[in-house]
């Protein structure tokens, strides 16, 4: 039998996670990644930050109706704070819109994540800015 | 299928303690059992010392030197600092340069980093992309003023066995003595110092089998090596490691010496079949990446990188495998691995790697099972990357 099977840890697995519940749920389930739903009237737009050499690079994709935000998607590589804090400002900004999410203070504060990781959250906040930036302009421009 | 508890495959960074072990251990602790201080005159005390000697003589047979030339420690750290600051002190009115390698474990190149702000000099050599440092390297880099060269056997990350022989007829030649830091080599090959050549080897317990917190350095005659003790208050271990001697410690770890000596050759081979196995299933996955020498390995060890797929959330993804990453893991820093770098690894590939470390109770089970758990997290990631 190996220790695996017999390890008496199996009546408490894990102990404490590194990550956190927050961060591993939302690591577990990135429902929001992938490509927005095509639909033919809608628009989407695009922003994007960060290179894998740097160890993060994130997209996000905002589907737009009008002037209306109905739908965000995101793509992502990085460590799993960056692939969380995709998840949980993707599901924000559908359901409380631009309003609710804050800043990467917030973002850090919320998911616990860890001071040597804050310039992941920055990549991200690039990312989600620069693509907010442009449905600003096309709905400005409408 | 499910199981309650992750499988283990990160025996290079500690391994469960052989049940042979640990009941010659619990025989050390009790009133009823050897937990007299062994530096004590009366019946508790010799009979513990004679335990003491026991476990020295084992741990000396598993990499054939006598039992007078090993010192006990608390593990691979202080004996690598006990060799690398004890020695580098000992010779410093000789000589002030030390040579070791760039991809040396941190306990070795702290202590290196401590000597320079002591004034000593170090020189930092390179490996090839296989992670092997050619031993004509080392000569290159010897001085008059060497007093110390210092290279690992096996390493910890990447698990290929460097030259030790060569290197060390290379530093006979110089009269420099050599410290090899084989932590992650004893009872995983035959180790036989006098073949090897070194001076001074440091090797720990909990590696194969052996309970945590203790180790061994050996050291060569005075002749060849000397060394400045670091710990003081009681002249035990001849003045070299002061401290009460931890009885139960010592012996387990004699204990798993003489195991590892009776089946390190049994466990190679499991070992090596296990990781053929594990590299046929992972080699199968778009761009999968052997790190170090395909060949001149420990058995144990299999360094993977995946490409475009970061290292730490592939890690996390993988809850059913108890394994680590060749980078920064879940720890403080967010730098990439020094070792994947130091083989040429741009920043990506050496974020993106895993360290597979197998053993004696690893299972084919337990490897068709991480087979399919990190082929189904890489091409989940994969899914959700730019």
């Amino acid at each position: 039998m190996s220790p695996s099977a017999m390890n008496p840890a199996a009546a408490n697995p894990g102990g404490e996670d590194p990550l956190g519940p927050r961060v591993r749920g939302l690591f577990a389930a990135l429902r929001h990644a992938g490509e927005p739903a095509a639909t033919g009237t809608a628009r989407v737009l695009c922003g994007e930050a960060g290179r894998e050499q740097r160890g993060t690079r994130v997209r996000f994709m905002l589907r737009l109706a009008g002037k209306r935000l109905v739908e965000v998607r995101y793509r992502a590589y990085g460590c799993p704070y960056t692939l969380a804090a995709c998840e949980w400002l993707a599901t924000q900004l559908e359901h409380g819109g631009r309003d609710s999410i804050g800043g990467p203070a917030d973002w850090a504060q919320h998911l616990g994540v860890p001071p040597a990781r804050l310039g992941r959250l920055l990549v991200v906040e690039d990312a989600l800015r620069a693509a907010l930036a442009v449905a600003d302009k096309t709905v400005t421009n409408s | 299928m499910s199981r309650a508890v992750p499988v283990y495959l990160d025996y290079a960074a500690t391994s469960p303690a052989d049940p042979q072990v640990a009941a010659a251990m619990s025989e050390c602790l009790t009133r009823d059992g050897v937990f007299g201080n062994p530096s004590s005159m009366h019946l508790h005390g010799r009979l513990a010392r004679e335990r003491v000697e026991r476990a020295r003589a084992q741990a000396a047979a598993l990499i054939h030197v006598e039992p007078q030339q090993l010192v006990w420690t608390s593990g691979a750290t202080e004996s690598n600092n006990l060799a690398i600051l004890g020695s580098a002190r000992a010779s410093a009115k000789r000589g002030r340069h030390l040579i070791t390698a760039r991809t040396e474990h941190k306990s070795v190149l702290d202590p290196c980093h401590r000597l320079e702000h002591e004034g000593f000099q170090v020189t930092y050599l390179d490996t090839d992309r296989d992670g092997l440092i050619a031993p004509e390297r080392v000569r290159e880099a010897l001085r008059a003023d060497t007093v110390l060269v210092s290279i690992m056997h096996a390493n910890n990350e990447i698990g290929v066995l460097q030259d030790i022989e060569a290197i060390a007829a290379i530093c006979h030649e110089r009269a420099v003595p050599l410290h090899v830091d084989a932590a992650q080599s004893a009872g995983k090959v035959g180790l036989d110092v006098a073949r090897l050549g070194c001076d001074l080897l440091s090797f720990t317990a909990h590696k194969l089998y052996g309970p945590k917190g203790i180790g061994a350095l050996y050291f060569a005659p005075p002749r060849r090596a000397a060394l400045q003790p670091l710990i003081f208050g009681g002249g035990h271990e001849r003045g070299l490691r002061s401290g009460t001697l931890a009885v139960h410690q010592i012996v387990g770890f004699g204990v798993a010496c003489e195991l590892a000596a009776e089946r390190w050759a049994a466990d190679a081979a499991h070992c090596e079949r296990l990781r053929a196995r594990l590299w046929r299933g992972l080699s199968a996955i778009d761009g999968v990446l052997l790190n170090g020498h395909a060949t001149r390995r420990v058995a144990g060890i299999l360094n993977v990188s995946f490409s475009g797929v970061e290292g730490e959330s592939l890690l996390m993804g993988l809850g059913e495998l108890s394994l680590s990453t060749g980078s920064a893991c879940i720890s403080e820093s967010d730098e990439p691995s020094y070792v994947l770098r130091a083989l040429g690894r741009d920043t990506e590939l050496a974020q993106s790697s895993l360290r597979f470390s197998l053993g004696r109770y690893s299972t084919e089970e337990e490897i068709d099972l991480a087979i399919a758990a990190v082929t189904r997290e890489v091409q989940r990631l994969r899914a959700v990357a730019p």
